[in-house]
């Protein structure tokens, strides 16, 4: 093999010149401390994790450094980390970033992660792994800072796109980056388009939905290695296979790092979890049966949406019907509609939120409240403050500053954090360690990001999980029929994104409301309910006795 | 070898004319000089308002803390990974990159000193992955002989920048320009006899990968992006060997000390 070897010409050309200039000399002693740093700092070997030693202070688990190892040995420096929620994805990506950056093999560097989490990164960076990272400011300079934190919407836009796309980078780092999905949105042609030497992609849902999700992610980090579009949709897709595949399965292992919970031997705090029933009042019943009914003469549309939203709050039901009257003028002398709008609004405060009051008021610890709803964010918050207990509120599309304020205003001041469904992703709440699921979401795997934020690596306490859920309504078959079967609080979700892309439950959500859209009896909903959960445990036991026999 | 970095850093404030207290516990007290606080403390401004009023300045104070842990430290914590220590080792490294220098005789009689070309390299193997091999080399600028490991062979004698008393330099023979080339032809020669495997991945792995983006663009038809990303696989894979001057010069050395460097083994 012919290979060729660069010398370092520009020290030959000036040598001469340099050597007779006395003020370019140096003296023996600095001339050895020289020599005597590069031995010092040599990188010896290939395989070593050299960048360790320089680390003292950072604590790692096994997993996590084996995960650097392989990505940098095996993977060539670019995959796919992919453990399950609060295994210390950010701590892998670090070491990694770490490894190469001491290794001069990288330098230029774009990390791109949700706006909750710019600071986060940069701290970690800086702190824990002596990475000098900067936040892109408004005015940032994309050519000469050298490692920048931005989020995938300030990058891609507009203003910024075009200077970024000029860059070369050396590594580019994803985070939560199971945005990038779907490879027809704007976000996955950007990413692709980055000039990348290395790249990371960090997601704890590498299949969300579809099979599709990790063909299109794999697709960002090594393009053709699980083949063309077409001939992954005609192999996979239409002759029935899934992850399971075996040969499958293999190729994604080479891309992939998936670390779960009850591999990584450590010991995990429990999750304790209660179910708390609460029964309508008369009135709060009649006022559901009559959605229903005013909805069932009306067969143009479900009234499925409005009895959630009265499980939820009198607030997120009214505002919601009454948006839905308005959007067609045709119903502005509905009569029933502004009778139903009136009982609604008659209401007294909602069971659920008083039991609620009842459950912090009992105890004195901290807790996170996770809603569906934004009206019924401002409710409950409106009603603690009436009971004197503090809260803050969250929600996915506060400024970055704004939700490390509150989180911090959450730790240090606050009893209480109401947040919406938005507030699932990116931040970390280890110093919290009750949570309410006040409405539950149909999407277990939001679910399990909702736990994802207290559950994690550094909680020291058990978590207490309290999922509210109503009797003899909708939020009942949920809990009875989906949750409680396939014992989705007790166990990490972890594999049932899998689970669902074996099934080709292509969108559970989805699923579970046409269910109960289509079926003409409650007893139809159950069966059909019961079905969809019977499935899904028994692959779930199927999975477990098949790796126990691995 | 760095084996001891609280002496290592003491020696190098020291050589810069600053005032330091060494204490056991492994702290470090530096007054820095002007020259070092420009250096190091990142603060140009202060630097030329001083001078525009025409006043001398106060270099900052140091309390470094070497070994400790990061969270245990008591003072401006100092370990192999720390930014202050890389920024030393970047100051060191470019202001020692060339030198002239005459072997200390205590002679009473005329005598000459032989030029030495001591050249410090470091071969950089980038394949899959990276390594480094350090090589300290000595060519004999007169009759053209070739020693390895040089820095560890000088350790014995001393240096300065000034020629001593009765001593004299005989000319090269061999330009030193003309000797860095032998040195690097030395090297490419010992390179060649070397294992390859390492190379022959990394080439197997890039064509792999580039037959695999093929297929993938093939019915994909956007040869821009085509071409970008088997620009980032063979920037990332092909191997590729670089060899760097980490720093050299002109040793003058009597022939006593050259008879018994070319003895040690």
């Amino acid at each position: 093999m012919n290979l060729q070897i660069n010398r370092d010409t520009d020290y030959v050309e000036q040598f001469q010149n340099k050597i007779e200039d006395p003020t370019s000399l140096t003296s023996w002693d600095l001339f050895k401390q020289s020599y005597q740093i590069a031995e010092t700092v040599k990188i010896d070997s290939f395989t070593d994790l050299v960048s360790l030693k320089l680390l003292p202070d950072l604590e790692l688990l096994p997993h996590q450094k084996e995960c650097a190892e392989t990505v940098i040995q095996e993977m060539n420096g670019r995959a796919l980390l992919a453990d399950e929620v609060g295994l210390g994805k950010t701590i892998e990506a670090g070491i990694i970033l770490k490894e190469y950056l001491v290794r001069g093999l990288v330098k230029k560097v774009l990390i791109l992660v949700p706006a909750s989490l710019v600071n986060q990164w940069t701290a970690e960076l800086n702190q824990k792994f002596l990475i000098p990272a900067n936040p892109a400011t408004k005015r940032v300079n994309w050519e000469h800072t050298d490692i920048i934190i931005s989020t995938l919407d300030m990058a891609k836009s507009e203003r910024h796109r075009k200077a970024i796309l000029e860059q070369d980078y050396d590594l580019v780092i994803v985070d939560e980056a199971h945005k990038l999905k779907n490879h027809k949105t704007k976000n996955f042609a950007f990413v692709q388009q980055l000039k990348k030497k290395y790249c990371l992609l960090l997601t704890a849902t590498p299949i969300q939905n579809k099979l599709t999700d990790i063909y299109n992610l794999i697709s960002i980090l090594r393009p053709g290695y699980l083949g063309s579009y077409d001939e992954f949709m005609k192999n996979y897709r239409q002759q029935n296979k899934h992850v399971s595949d075996p040969y499958l399965k293999q190729l994604i292992s080479k891309v992939m790092v998936r670390n779960r919970r009850k591999e990584t031997g450590i010991t995990w705090t429990d999750r304790k979890i209660e179910t708390v029933w609460v029964d309508f009042t008369e009135k709060e019943q009649q006022t559901y049966l009559a959605i229903e009914d005013f909805f069932r003469q009306r067969t143009v549309i479900s009234s499925l949406t409005y009895r959630r939203e009265l499980c939820s709050s009198r607030e997120a039901c009214y505002l919601s019907l009454k948006k839905w009257g308005e959007a067609d003028e045709s119903k502005n002398n509905d009569v029933q509609l502004q009778q139903l709008l009136q009982s609604i609004g008659e209401l007294p405060h909602h069971s659920k939120a008083l039991k609620l009051i009842d459950l912090i008021k009992n105890s004195n610890e901290k807790f996170i409240v996770f809603t569906e709803y934004r009206a019924t964010q401002i409710y409950l918050q409106w009603l603690l403050h009436q009971e004197k207990i503090p809260t803050v509120i969250f929600r996915g599309g506060f400024k970055k500053g704004k939700k490390d304020w509150m989180r911090q205003l959450f730790q240090n001041q606050a009893r209480v954090m109401i947040a919406t469904e938005a507030a699932g992703e990116g931040i970390n709440l280890q110093f919290c360690h009750h949570l309410v699921n006040y409405d539950l979401p149909w999407n277990p795997m939001r679910l399990e990001q909702r736990i994802g934020r207290l559950h994690r690596f550094g909680q020291e306490n058990d978590v207490h999980i309290y999922n509210f859920a109503i009797r003899n309504t909708i939020d009942e078959h949920v809990m009875n029929l989906l949750y409680s079967k396939i014992k989705l609080f007790e166990n990490v979700v972890g594999q049932l994104d899998e689970i669902l892309s074996e099934l080709q439950v292509s969108n559970l959500e989805k699923e579970i409301e046409s269910i109960f859209k289509e079926s003409k009896s409650i007893g139809e909903t159950k069966i059909k309910l019961d079905n969809l959960t019977a499935v899904i445990s028994s692959h779930n036991t199927d999975t477990e006795l098949e790796e126990k026999s691995i | 070898m760095i084996n001891n970095l609280h002496d290592f850093l003491h020696d190098f404030f020291e050589l810069h004319d600053c005032e330091v207290h060494k204490t056991d516990e492994g702290l470090l007290h530096v007054k820095l000089t002007r020259e070092l606080d420009e250096a190091l403390m990142n603060r140009p401004f202060y630097w030329h308002y001083m001078d525009k009023l025409n006043q001398v300045g106060e270099p900052t104070t140091l309390q470094l803390d070497i070994n400790k842990k990061q969270s245990e430290s008591n003072g401006e914590w100092i370990h192999f990974g720390s930014p202050r220590l890389q920024q030393i080792f970047n100051f060191i490294e470019k202001k020692a990159k060339y030198t002239v220098l005459y072997e200390k005789r205590e002679s009473t009689v005329q005598e000459p000193l032989y030029p030495w070309l001591i050249c410090n390299l470091r071969v950089n193997y980038c394949g899959l992955q990276k390594k480094e091999v350090i090589y300290s080399i000595g060519l004999h600028l007169i009759h053209g002989a070739i020693l390895l490991d040089m820095m560890n062979r000088l350790e014995s004698l001393s240096f300065d920048r000034m020629m001593s008393d009765y001593t004299y330099t005989i000319s090269p023979i061999i330009r030193p320009v003309s000797g860095l080339k032998r040195v690097y032809d030395f090297i490419e020669s010992n390179i060649e006899q070397e294992d390859l495997t390492w190379a022959e991945q990394a080439m197997q792995t890039l064509n792999e990968e580039v037959e695999l983006l093929q297929h993938f663009y093939y019915e994909e038809n956007e040869e821009e992006l085509f071409q970008q990303e088997k620009e980032d696989l063979t920037k990332r894979l092909y191997p590729t060997i670089s060899i760097e001057i980490i720093n050299a010069g002109i040793f003058y050395i009597s022939n006593d000390s050259t008879s018994k460097l070319m003895m040690d083994k």
